[in-house]
């Protein structure tokens, strides 16, 4: 039996990638399961799922924790998750990076695959979504399924969801993937501050689960207002950049943006009683959503990569 | 010809309706339950389900309507979870005395507060005592299979009750497994157009169905619905015993015994925690640990005779459940220990997975070895053992 895990964010389609990637290995007579771990997700949070291979019918109804391999979806997630967390002596790694994986880092040195699936799918696809790109890479690096049936998976798992059209150019992105997939081996020197995360005792736990404004704990801020802990801007693909001179302080952009990342000049204390014009954005929150550039009416925002 | 897809549990769910030439299906959304009515509006849309698919404006409604549905000799499906399934509540009452035998798959949710979307039983235990045949399955072929074999067992003139098949959330919901279809002359051959004999709503030929009733007649009711759920045993292991026949797979009925001749200890288990356990059970056999697993298949009509055997022949008993009645305990133990009233053998009660917490293997394992702890010693330690549970020793 061999387990994969897939790392990715929101709207990337990790879980139809395990699902497409199951359903290759089924294809090939194999017994496969494939399955999401759903948190409190939107899109863009970091997302897992999960799939596990086996000649045989598989028993196992349980999470995958010592994967034979991880599948990554997203460049800048293993600067946030120890991606390497738990795969096997021996397991790889398979990374969406331009880089070549001796220039890439992780939190141990171990076989690696990279492909610049978000290139490939801009390329292809026209759209960011790494999904089927990255399986490309995954039959060519670990040999274990083909891309034929890789590309037979994905028009089965996303022709079901998406469409023929659609599945067909996402098994071309696959195929393009494939062709340009690189093995190596990565550097193990990615330090990773000690995994905190608030998880009380039954005799800790507050009563009722009532929580006040902003709590303190040893993993950081809890309750109300605890997301200002919660960093959003490395979930950004795109970036807004903002040309103050053609802003026309409509508010737009301030008012549909869904994170409050954007605040107006003339609302800072420093500027009142100013006749000042334009926004700043708080990089450290936006998920650039594009909702702002859409919004603006004099184009004052572009969505740069 | 017989197929075989990599499919969800709710895709199961839904092409078993599909499957079972279902006419009536009430619509209503709720994760995780979803893509199953989902999956049936693209059915019908595509003209490959002859069905009448009524979208309703909340769960209490579906139930409503499945139930009217039902009462016109329709063959009738509708499918819910967690908070979905506590607002049926009041509708999930009526079916059973009707002797409407609708199916109706429950997609086990946990019921807030708090609010959560992951597999628990707190959303189904509170519907046990409303005449509704109760079943938990292991994984997605199941899903499948008991809807084919819920209505058949539903509609046999001696049972006439509504059918419940719970799947876990997302563990069977969204995950996607080997499924085989059978072909479709085969499943017409085994579950026959259903034919209302004794209650349907026909213009040309009028009824009344569940007047006011007073209390000269309402025990009577009481006692003839406690029949039919007492034939339904006999009727569920006929149901399935020509199903393996004819499809090849066994699920023997109430409930299923794996590894446990000369066993001394068994666990019981609802739902995907026992496939994890077949796992435990083989790893532990091969290390010489005399244990074995009874799968509790159905929880009404609940298998007290079957259960009072294998307890003869162990000498502990450990339930797991994934939920809790508060003070007594998870309910599929209460109910085990009330069957085994009077054997004097230690039964222990485990929870684990509350919410939708992973059960790992080696919290399958721990039951399993406290289980045989008790055999050895006679006694249980512990009545109820939380697993996993920060700052509570198991």
């Amino acid at each position: 039996m061999y387990e994969v895990r897939f790392h990715g964010r929101g709207g990337q389609g990790a879980v139809m990638a395990a699902q497409a990637l199951a359903d290759a290995a089924f294809i090939e007579g194999n017994y496969a399961v494939a399955f999401p771990f759903f948190g409190a997700e939107r899109r863009g949070a970091p997302v897992l799922a999960f799939a596990r291979v086996d000649k045989g019918k598989i028993y196992e109804k349980t999470q995958v924790y010592e994967p034979d391999y991880v599948v990554v979806l997203d460049d800048k997630l293993p600067q946030l998750v120890d991606v390497t967390k738990g795969l096997k002596e021996g397991g790889m790694a398979i990374i969406n990076t331009p880089l070549k994986p001796e220039e890439v880092e992780l939190g141990k040195e171990v076989k690696t695959a990279t492909v610049d699936a978000t290139s490939v799918a801009l390329e292809v696809l026209g759209t960011p979504i790494t999904n089927s790109a990255i399986l490309g890479a995954f039959a060519k690096a670990t040999g274990v399924v083909s891309i034929e049936s890789i590309e037979k998976g994905i028009m089965d798992i996303f022709g079901a969801r998406l469409g023929e059209k659609l599945a067909e150019k996402n098994a071309r992105a696959a195929r393009v993937a494939y062709e340009r997939t690189q093995v190596g081996t990565c550097k193990g020197t990615l330090k990773y501050p000690e995994e905190k995360k608030w998880l009380p005792t039954v005799q800790e736990f507050p009563t009722g689960g009532a929580l006040g404004l902003e709590v303190k704990t040893d993993a950081g801020l809890v309750g109300l207002g605890s997301f200002v802990e919660n960093k959003t801007g490395s979930w950004r693909t795109f970036m807004p950049v903002v040309d103050n001179s053609k802003c026309a302080n409509c508010k737009l952009c301030w008012f549909y943006c869904p994170e409050g990342a954007i605040e107006m000049l003339m609302n800072m204390p420093e500027n009142e009683g100013k006749n000042i014009k334009g926004i700043v954005i708080d990089y450290d929150y936006c998920k650039g959503c594009g909702i702002c550039a859409n919004e603006c009416p004099t184009k004052a925002i572009t969505m740069e990569r | 010809m017989v197929e075989r897809r990599l499919v969800s549990g709710n895709y199961a769910a839904a092409y078993g309706a599909l499957r079972a030439r279902v006419q009536f299906v009430a619509a209503y959304p709720i994760t995780p339950q979803t893509f199953i009515v989902e999956h049936i509006s693209e059915f019908v849309n595509d003209g490959i389900m002859d069905a009448e698919f009524m979208r309703v404006e909340s769960e209490h409604s579906a139930i409503s309507a499945t139930v009217s549905a039902e009462a016109t000799g329709a063959r009738s499906f509708t499918a819910t979870a967690s908070q979905g399934l506590a607002l049926m509540h009041e509708i999930l009452a009526i079916p059973a005395p009707l002797r409407l035998p609708i199916v109706m798959p429950v997609v086990n949710r946990t019921v807030a507060a708090p609010i959560g979307i992951w597999a628990e039983y707190n959303d189904v235990m509170p519907q046990r005592d409303l005449g509704w045949m109760m079943m938990f399955v292991e994984d997605n072929q199941e899903v499948f299979d008991m809807i084919i074999q819920g209505y058949r067992i539903a509609e046999d003139k001696r049972v006439l009750l509504p059918f419940m098949p719970n799947l876990d959330a997302f563990i069977l919901s969204h995950t996607y497994e080997p499924v085989e279809f059978p072909d479709q002359e085969d499943i017409d051959d085994f579950l026959p157009p259903y034919k209302a004999e004794h209650a349907h709503l026909w213009p040309d030929d009028p009824m009344a169905i569940g007047v006011f009733t007073p209390p000269e007649y309402i025990q009577e009711f009481r006692y003839q619905t406690e029949q039919a759920m007492q034939a339904a045993k006999k009727v569920i292991k006929e149901v399935n015993d020509e199903f393996a026949k004819k499809f090849g797979r066994d699920y023997h009925g109430l409930i299923e015994e794996f590894m446990t001749d000369d066993a001394e200890a068994v666990l019981i288990t609802l739902g995907t925690v026992t496939s994890t356990a077949r796992k435990v059970v083989m790893d532990m056999r091969k290390e010489g640990k005399k244990v074995g697993l009874v799968k509790l298949r159905f929880l009404r009509p609940f298998p007290k005779d079957e259960l009072r055997k294998i307890a003869e022949k162990v000498d502990a008993i450990g339930v797991y459940d994934k939920s809790i009645s508060y003070s007594a305990g998870g309910p599929a133990f209460v109910e085990v220990r009330n069957a085994l009233y009077g054997m004097e053998k230690p039964v222990i009660g485990y929870l684990a997975g509350l919410g939708g917490r992973d059960v790992r293997y080696s919290d399958v394992r721990l039951m399993f070895e406290k289980t045989l702890e008790a055999a050895k010693s006679g006694k249980a330690e512990k009545e109820l053992v939380w697993i996993g549970t920060r700052g509570v020793q198991p």
